[in-house]
């Protein structure tokens, strides 16, 4: 008999988060409580700052996401992690986001800009499923989400909150 | 009004933003010096355009450039001009989405058309990557993805959804990107007629991008060696090609090769491109790297590829080096050669006045320090090196196979180790470390030494400790 798949049977943790050069580096730590392989994206997808909070969310997901004109359409990348195992995975996103101004006045083009090196708290969301990842061949033209929407079945959400020490004292 | 290049805005600095290299883009599509900046009014560069050439593209610009478009979206005529954003850093959409990597045309935010949601202006936004590294699907081949894309053309394609943005004729667009949506089509087609006429003003062979496939990536095969293409001035020289074929021989088949590949290519990227243009103002450069650097290289390679194919003893392998270099004076020759580049490739400092002093801070700055470039790029040419002096100094096949694979104890083994390792199941594990064992480790001290990293590197993780240990503990098992 086949165990039945969880929404928790994947867990997601944030190890570290480091500064390097502009990036930020993230490790993550999967863990797959259940008896059988998982599915899932192991690249940011989105990123998603609260100056107010201070709350950085990196989403592993194309949940949410627009079809918009582009050059290209890149799929995420797919892994997948063993029954009952452990696993690290390292994200590395620029340490600031520039996002057009919502809060300029009407007809002008405005920027925000956010350090997102100051983040206080790290939301970690990660689509996974119990089957790989494959082309939908199907007729799907009314569904508007992108491909690895339609394959996600769960998503395991961690979130960390980091102290950040203040400059380093001369000796 | 028709067309700006956005200088400046509230929320970034100038310095945010790449509008010298749009203007250029729009010069490379115009392909004429027809085209112009007017001063900046508000933070936008207004582009002027007088048509002299013919063709689509130059048609097509004129047509963005020295029209007003009214298009009516459903709540009347409005004005809507086209704004180019240029290489804004961290640029990422309302969604979250990042644009490195990318270009888009978002359309008026009332039009109600795909994008608007994301825009927050009544104009069309044009936003591309000026550092991209994008790879498309080859016309022609039934979706490999090792086609490059420019910044001009990457610009033009972004143009081309703009130009039914404006006129309200954008065609639908789908999920999937394979097929390719009718929008899609419609811009790789447009896309296509600069390509090739790019390729027609340098007599070269279109290199046409499939419009049937919207699939893209980062990195690109084309891209393999963007300095050995500049020196041997052509994407398919003989060098170019065994370049690829030893990166995807080696390493990039399998897993670990390809994160092997993903920051080798973050690290390579960095500094190459600025390579490439001070060696376009330095033509020298280029014939010096041709023999004293890229030569040797795919020399290094063709000898370690015969290794990892057969099983070859020491005099197999000394034969191997001579049969590549079956012309002693011409031997003679690459030795100077390669002392003439050591200076810039090898890290050895001198006060050569041939070599820019612009590029040795360059390299200084980004190549040295990485430890995939120092493997892949630097150390095997220093063995390569000491190995031809052996040879003209004298030394017998077994010697040269004796020393060669003995300077590779010092290299093989302290590869970069990535991430990727304890990402792993236990089964691919086994088959990437077979893989390492066979193609590149192969000695007992060699393999001894890399396990020896990865049990250091990756302490905590059960998979990689049970799996090395038992073969450590296994007699012989290394």
């Amino acid at each position: 008999m086949i165990d039945e798949i969880k929404p928790d049977n994947l867990k997601v943790s944030v190890k570290s988060m480091k500064p390097i050069d502009n990036e930020l580096k993230f490790m993550l730590r999967l863990s797959n409580q259940a008896k059988q392989a998982l599915h899932y994206i192991s690249d940011v997808r989105t990123t998603h700052y609260d100056p107010q909070s201070k709350t950085l969310t990196l989403c592993l997901s194309d949940d949410g996401r627009e079809v918009i004109p582009g050059v290209m359409s890149k799929l995420p990348e797919f892994r997948y992690i063993d029954p009952e195992s452990d696993t690290e995975i390292e994200l590395r996103i620029p340490n600031k986001i520039v996002k057009l101004s919502r809060s300029a006045p009407p007809g002008e083009l405005a920027f925000e800009t956010s350090k997102i090196s100051e983040a206080e708290k790290v939301v970690v969301e990660l689509a996974w499923a119990d089957v790989p990842y494959y082309k939908d061949t199907r007729d799907l033209k009314d569904d508007k989400r992108l491909p690895a929407a339609r394959w996600q079945q769960h998503k395991a959400t961690t979130s960390k909150s980091f102290r950040h020490r203040g400059p380093k004292k001369s000796k | 009004m028709a067309m700006f290049i956005l200088d400046d805005a509230s929320g970034i600095g100038s310095d945010d933003l790449d509008t010298l290299q749009a203007f250029i883009d729009l010069v490379i599509i115009a392909n004429d010096d027809g085209v112009g900046l007017d001063d900046p009014v508000g933070g936008l560069q207004q582009v002027t355009y007088n048509q002299t050439e013919t063709g689509v593209p130059q048609t097509r610009l004129n047509d963005l450039v020295n029209t007003s478009f009214s298009p009516d979206y459903g709540g009347g005529a409005q004005n809507v001009d086209t704004i180019i954003i240029a290489g804004l850093s961290g640029f990422t959409l309302d969604d979250g989405s990042s644009f490195a990597n990318n270009g888009t045309a978002l359309a008026p935010a009332s039009s109600g058309l795909a994008g608007s949601s994301l825009n927050t202006t009544e104009n069309c936004l044009v936003i591309y990557d000026t550092q991209q590294n994008i790879c498309v699907a080859r016309d022609g081949t039934n979706g490999d993805i090792d086609l490059p894309i420019s910044n001009p053309v990457v610009l033009y394609h972004e143009l081309s959804h703009a130009f039914r943005i404006v006129n309200n004729t954008l065609l639908a667009l789908t999920a999937g990107c394979d097929p390719s949506s009718p929008e899609e089509n419609a811009a790789i087609t447009d896309e296509n007629d600069l390509r090739t006429q790019i390729a027609n003003r340098q007599s070269e062979t279109p290199e046409l991008r499939d419009p049937g496939i919207h699939c893209g990536s980062v990195g690109c095969d084309s891209g393999c060696c963007i300095i050995a293409t500049v020196a041997s001035k052509s994407f398919s020289s003989q060098q170019v090609q065994y370049l690829r074929s030893i990166r995807d021989y080696f390493v990039r088949s399998k897993e670990v090769g390809y994160a092997f590949f993903e920051q080798f290519f973050r690290d390579y990227y960095s500094f190459s491109p600025q390579v490439c243009t001070i060696m376009a103002g330095n033509p020298d450069i280029s014939v010096h790297f041709m023999e004293g650097y890229i030569n040797p290289l795919l020399d290094f390679w063709k000898i370690m590829i015969a290794r990892s194919s057969e099983n070859l003893d020491e005099f197999e392998l000394g034969d191997i080096f001579l049969q590549l270099h079956p012309d002693r004076d011409k031997a003679e020759e690459r030795l100077e050669a390669l002392q003439r580049t050591s200076t810039y490739w090898l890290g050895a400092m001198s006060s050569n006045s041939e070599v820019p002093a612009e590029l040795i801070a360059l390299l200084q700055e980004r190549a040295w320090p990485s430890d995939h470039i120092q493997w892949a790029l630097v150390k095997p040419v220093h063995i390569y090196y000491d190995i031809l002096v052996s040879y003209l100094e004298g030394a017998d096949l077994e010697e040269i196979g004796h020393a060669f694979n003995q300077a590779l104890e010092s290299w093989v083994p302290e590869i970069p180790i990535s991430n990727i390792w304890a990402a792993l199941p236990v089964d691919q594990l086994l088959q990437e470390l077979e893989f390492c064992h066979n193609a590149l480790l192969q000695s007992k001290p060699n393999k001894m030494r890399f396990h020896q990293r990865l049990l250091k590197k990756f302490n905590h993780i059960t998979s990689i400790q049970t799996v090395l240990n038992e073969q450590t503990n296994m007699a012989g098992g290394i």
